[in-house]
C-alpha cells in the first residue's frame, strides 16, 4: 500500500517533468486534462466512451494473461472484430433487434478466430504466443487496409473504410447527446462474466491454475493445450466484441483507424487492475482519463497530446519493475535445506 | 600449522536477523577444533545453513563475532561447478596460475595433481566435469577448496547424493582430512552418520542451540529428541492385509538420456508398500511421471487388470494419487487458498464438480477434513499456501493425495525436507493407506526410511530395475551394493 502511494507520488513527479520538459506549466497540464475528461456532463460520457473501448481489451488481455498466455495480440483481435462487424454491418439490412447481435456475434467470431490463430499454434506446436500475437497485430492490420480499400470496397467510400452502417444497426445511446451507448453496460456485464469464469467454474479453476502454476496443473490432470486454445478464442472474442461495439456505436462504420492503439494500451490497464476483472473496470477508468483529457490538455495547456503516451509508458514501467524487484522481506537461505 | 587444543574456527553470539524481522539465528557460539569432525544438525528452517553461510564467510552476521585461524572451505550441497570445464579448470577457478597474461594449463593440472595425490583422492585432470558421477563431482569440489589450504572445512548435506558405499569412502576421506589436522563441520541430518562418524555434535533448534554432545557422549536418541524437542512420534502399526491385484507394469521404459527409465517391470499389490530404493538421478522420477501419466511410456501398465492409458486425467480418475517430489514446483500453487488447492486434482468430478461450477462448500469440507486429519498448522484454510511451513505444505499434499481412498498412491520423496514431526505422521500416512487396501509405490533417496516402510524392496540403477526383496529377506548391505551398481548376485 505504502509503495503503491510513493509510486503514485513518483509517476506524478515524473509525468510533471515530461510536461515541464515539453514546455509547458505542469500544474495547468493536469487541470486541462482532468477537466478535459471530467469538466462536465459531456466529457464525462466521452470519458466513459474511452474506458467501454478499454474496458473490452483489457479483460481480455487479463483473461489470457490469467491463463498464463501473453496475449499482446488484443488489438489484432480487435481490428479483425471490428472489420467482420463493419464488412457485415454495411451489407445488412435488417431491424436492429435482429441485426445487432448479428453484427456483434460476427465482431466476437473475428476476434476468437484471431486470438485463436495464436492459441492453436502454442497448443499444437508450442509456439511462442507473445511473437505469434505480436505478428498477428501486423498482419490484422494490413489484412484490414487491404480488405477495406481492394476486393471488398464498399460503393462511395473514400477512404480506407466501409460503408456506414444503416441507423438501426447502431447501438443505442444511453446519454441522450453523446455517444455513449449500451456498449458500457455491455462491457461491465462482461467483466462480471469474466469474474465468475474465473472464480466459480470448473474450466475458469482450470484456467488459472495453468497460468499460476503449469506443472501442478498437468499434475492435476489439466489439458493444457486445451486450455491455452478455450483462453485465447475467450480472450480474443471479447477484444473482438469490443471492436465491434466501436463500430456500431461510436464510428458507425469500419475505419482501419478504429484504435489509437487500445489493445496495446490494454496490457497497461490489465497490470494496473492486477489481472482482476473487477479492478480492471477502475484501471480502464483512469486509463480512459487519461486518453479523453489529452486532446483538451494540449489545446489549453500546449502540451503534446503524446505526454499522455508518456506517462502510459512510465506506468508499465513502474509495473514491470515491481513484478521483477526481488520482493522485501522474503525469506531466504533457510529454505533450501536448513 | 595449527595450533592443537586451540579452535580454528569460532563464532561467539552469533545473530542473523533476515529483512522482516525473522530471526534465522540467535545467539549461537560454536567452536571447531582441529583433527575433530563436527556434526552440525537440526530440522529445516533451524538455521543451520544460515550458519555455515557466516561461518564460511559468506554471509555478514547481525552481530556476534567470528574468529578464523586461516582459510575456511565450504563444499556446498549442490556443487558449485562449471559442467563444461575440465576438472583442472574448476579447481584452480579463481586463482589460477599464470604465465604471463597467459594461463598456465600445465602448472594447473600438476597442482591438481599434486593435490590428489598428497589426500588420496584420485582425479583426473582432464575430465569434464558434467561427465563425472556425483560422488567425483563432490571430489572436485573438495579438492577445490583444499587447493586452497583450509584450517576448517565444512560440508553442506554431503552425503545427500551419495550411495552407501560412497558414503563410507566419504568419510574416510573426511577422517583422514581431520587426522592432517583440518577442523570438520558436517552439516547433516542423517542421525546415523553422525554417531557413526562425528566427535562433536551441536544440535540447533529454532536459531538457538539446543544441545551439546561432546566425545562418547553422542547418542542418536538423544540428538533426535533435541532437534525435535520432544518424543518422536511412532509410525502406525502394519496389518496384516489382504493383497489385491494393484499395479503391473512390464518392460516399461520411459524418458531419454543420463535419467531415463530403461527397462521397469514390477509389481505392486493392493495392500501392499513397494519401495524403490536408489540414489537420486536414475531414472525414479521418469518411472513416477510415467505411471502417473505425466510423459508418455512405452511398455505395458494395468491397475487391477485394465490397461492404465491417456494422461493424468484419466488416470486420477482410476484412483491413481501422487504425492510429488517437488511440493512447490509440482504439487502446490502456492499463491492460492488452501481451499483451492486441496481440490486440486479432484476439480473435475463430484463432489467438487457441480455442472460447470465448482462447489466451494464441498471444497471448502475437504479442506477442514484434511486440515483436521493430517493436522496441518495454519490460521485458516483461507490463508495462501505460501504462509505454511513446508512440513505443513507436505502435509496438505499428502492428506490430498490420501482423501480419495486411492487405489495407487505413487510417493516421491514424500519426506524430504520436512521435520522429522512432519515425516513421522507422513510416514504413518502411507503405511495407513497400505493398510487400508491400497496399493503404495514409495520412491525414496533415503534408506532408512524405505527400511522402515517397505513391504518389499527393489533397488533402481542407471534406469534399469533389480529384482525384488522380501521385508524379511532385507539387507542393508545387498541394497546398498546394488544402488552402486552392483550386479545382483543369485
Amino acid at each position: 500500500m505504502r509503495t503503491a502511494a510513493i509510486g503514485g507520488v513518483v509517476l506524478l513527479a515524473l509525468a510533471a517533468s515530461a510536461m515541464e520538459l515539453a514546455g509547458a506549466n505542469p500544474l495547468l497540464g493536469f487541470y486541462a486534462l482532468l477537466r478535459g475528461a471530467l469538466g462536465g456532463p459531456h466529457q464525462i460520457a466521452e470519458t466513459l466512451v474511452q474506458t467501454t473501448s478499454l474496458l473490452f481489451p483489457s479483460l481480455a488481455v487479463a483473461l489470457a494473461f490469467r491463463a498464463g498466455f501473453f496475449n499482446i495480440g488484443a488489438e489484432g483481435q480487435l481490428v479483425i472484430g471490428g472489420l467482420l462487424a463493419g464488412l457485415l454491418g454495411a451489407r445488412l439490412h435488417l431491424p436492429g433487434i435482429a441485426g445487432l447481435p448479428l453484427v456483434l456475434s460476427a465482431g466476437a467470431l473475428g476476434g476468437a478466430l484471431w486470438g485463436g490463430i495464436a492459441g492453436a499454434l502454442r497448443a499444437r506446436f508450442g509456439g511462442n504466443e507473445v511473437v505469434a500475437t505480436l505478428m498477428l497485430n501486423v498482419i490484422a492490420a494490413l489484412l484490414a487496409n487491404y480488405l477495406v480499400v481492394g476486393p471488398l470496397h464498399s460503393p462511395g467510400a473514400v477512404g480506407p473504410e466501409t460503408a456506414e452502417l444503416a441507423p438501426s444497426l447502431w447501438l443505442p445511446t444511453i446519454a441522450p447527446g453523446t455517444r455513449l451507448t449500451v456498449a458500457m453496460p455491455l462491457g461491465l456485464l462482461v467483466a462480471a462474466g469474466v469474474a465468475l469464469l474465473l472464480s466459480h467454474t470448473v474450466f475458469g479453476y482450470e484456467l488459472r491454475a495453468s497460468g499460476a502454476n503449469p506443472q501442478a496443473a498437468r499434475r492435476a490432470g489439466i489439458d493444457q493445450q486445451w486450455i491455452a486454445l478455450a483462453a485465447m478464442l475467450l480472450s480474443g472474442g471479447i477484444a473482438g466484441l469490443g471492436g465491434a461495439t466501436i463500430v456500431t456505436g461510436v464510428l458507425h462504420r469500419f475505419n482501419v483507424a478504429l484504435s489509437p492503439g487500445y489493445g496495446f494500451i490494454a496490457i497497461a490497464v490489465a497490470l494496473v487492475g492486477e489481472l482482476d476483472p473487477l479492478r480492471v473496470v477502475f484501471a480502464a477508468f483512469a486509463f480512459g482519463i487519461l486518453q479523453s483529457g489529452s486532446l483538451t490538455m494540449q489545446a489549453l495547456a500546449h502540451v503534446p497530446k503524446d505526454v499522455v503516451t508518456v506517462i502510459e509508458g512510465l506506468i508499465i514501467l513502474a509495473l514491470s519493475a515491481r513484478r521483477f524487484a526481488p520482493s522485501a522481506g522474503r525469506l531466504r537461505a533457510d529454505e533450501r535445506t536448513g | 600449522m595449527n595450533v592443537p587444543g586451540r579452535a580454528a574456527l569460532e563464532l561467539r553470539a552469533v545473530r542473523k536477523v533476515y529483512p522482516g524481522n525473522v530471526c534465522a539465528l540467535d545467539g549461537v557460539d560454536i567452536e571447531l577444533v582441529p583433527g575433530e569432525i563436527h556434526a552440525l544438525c537440526g530440522e529445516n528452517g533451524a538455521g543451520k545453513t544460515t550458519l555455515v553461510e557466516i561461518a564460511a564467510g559468506e554471509l555478514r552476521p547481525t552481530s556476534g563475532s567470528v574468529h578464523a585461524i586461516g582459510n575456511v572451505g565450504l563444499v556446498h550441497q549442490h556443487f558449485e561447478l562449471i559442467g563444461r570445464l575440465h576438472v583442472w579448470e574448476n579447481v584452480v577457478l579463481g586463482f589460477e596460475p599464470r604465465r604471463g597474461v597467459r594461463l598456465d594449463a600445465e602448472a594447473a593440472r600438476a597442482r591438481v595433481r599434486a593435490l590428489s595425490q598428497s589426500y588420496g583422492l584420485e582425479l583426473d585432470p582432464d575430465a569434464l566435469v558434467e561427465d563425472l558421477p556425483v560422488g567425483i563431482a563432490q571430489r572436485v569440489e573438495l579438492v577445490r577448496e583444499l587447493a586452497r589450504d583450509p584450517a576448517v572445512l565444512i560440508f553442506d548435506e554431503p552425503t545427500a547424493v551419495l550411495a552407501p558405499a560412497e558414503i563410507a569412502s566419504f568419510f574416510a576421506t573426511v577422517r583422514a582430512l581431520a587426522a592432517r589436522g583440518a577442523a570438520v563441520l558436517i552439516v547433516t541430518h542423517k542421525l546415523g552418520e553422525i554417531v557413526a562418524y562425528a566427535e562433536r555434535a551441536t544440535v540447533l533448534r529454532a536459531g538457538k542451540v539446543v544441545a551439546r554432545f561432546g566425545k562418547g557422549q553422542i547418542e542418536l536418541d538423544a540428538i533426535a529428541r533435541a532437534m525435535v524437542g520432544g518424543e518422536i512420534p511412532a509410525l502406525a502399526e502394519r496389518v496384516v492385509t489382504a493383497l489385491g491385484m494393484g499395479l503391473v507394469a512390464r518392460d516399461l521404459e520411459a524418458g531419454q538420456g543420463a535419467h531415463a527409465l530403461r527397462s521397469a517391470s514390477f509389481e505392486v499389490r493392493r495392500g501392499e508398500i513397494l519401495a524403490i530404493a536408489g540414489v537420486e538421478g536414475n531414472g525414479q522420477s521418469v518411472l513416477a511421471d510415467a505411471i502417473a501419466g505425466v510423459v508418455p511410456s512405452v511398455g505395458s501398465l494395468e491397475l487391477e487388470g485394465t490397461p492404465l492409458q491417456g494422461g493424468a486425467r484419466e488416470r486420477i480418475a482410476r484412483g491413481v494419487r501422487t504425492i510429488p517430489g517437488d511440493r512447490q514446483r509440482e504439487g502446490l500453487i502456492v499463491s492460492w487458498s488452501l481451499v483451492e488447492n486441496a481440490v486440486l486434482g479432484d476439480q473435475d468430478r463430484p463432489p467438487v464438480r457441480k455442472g460447470i461450477a465448482i462447489d466451494r462448500v464441498a471444497a471448502g469440507r475437504r479442506a477442514r477434513e484434511i486440515v483436521e486429519r493430517f493436522d496441518v498448522r495454519t490460521t485458516s484454510i483461507r490463508t495462501t499456501v505460501a504462509t505454511l511451513s513446508g512440513g505443513n505444505q507436505q502435509k496438505l499434499v499428502v492428506g490430498r493425495a490420501l482423501a480419495g481412498a486411492p487405489r495407487l498412491l505413487l510417493a516421491y520423496q514424500p519426506t524430504r525436507g520436512i521435520d522429522v514431526g512432519a515425516a513421522a505422521l507422513v510416514q504413518s500416512s502411507l503405511i495407513a493407506a497400505r493398510n487400508a487396501g491400497a496399493a503404495v509405490l514409495l520412491i525414496s533417496f533415503e534408506l532408512d526410511e524405505i527400511l522402515a516402510l517397505a513391504d518389499r524392496i527393489a533397488v533402481i540403477y542407471r534406469g534399469m530395475l533389480s529384482a525384488t526383496m522380501l521385508r524379511d529377506a532385507f539387507d542393508r548391505g545387498t541394497i546398498g551394493a546394488l544402488m552402486a551398481g552392483a550386479q545382483r548376485a543369485s
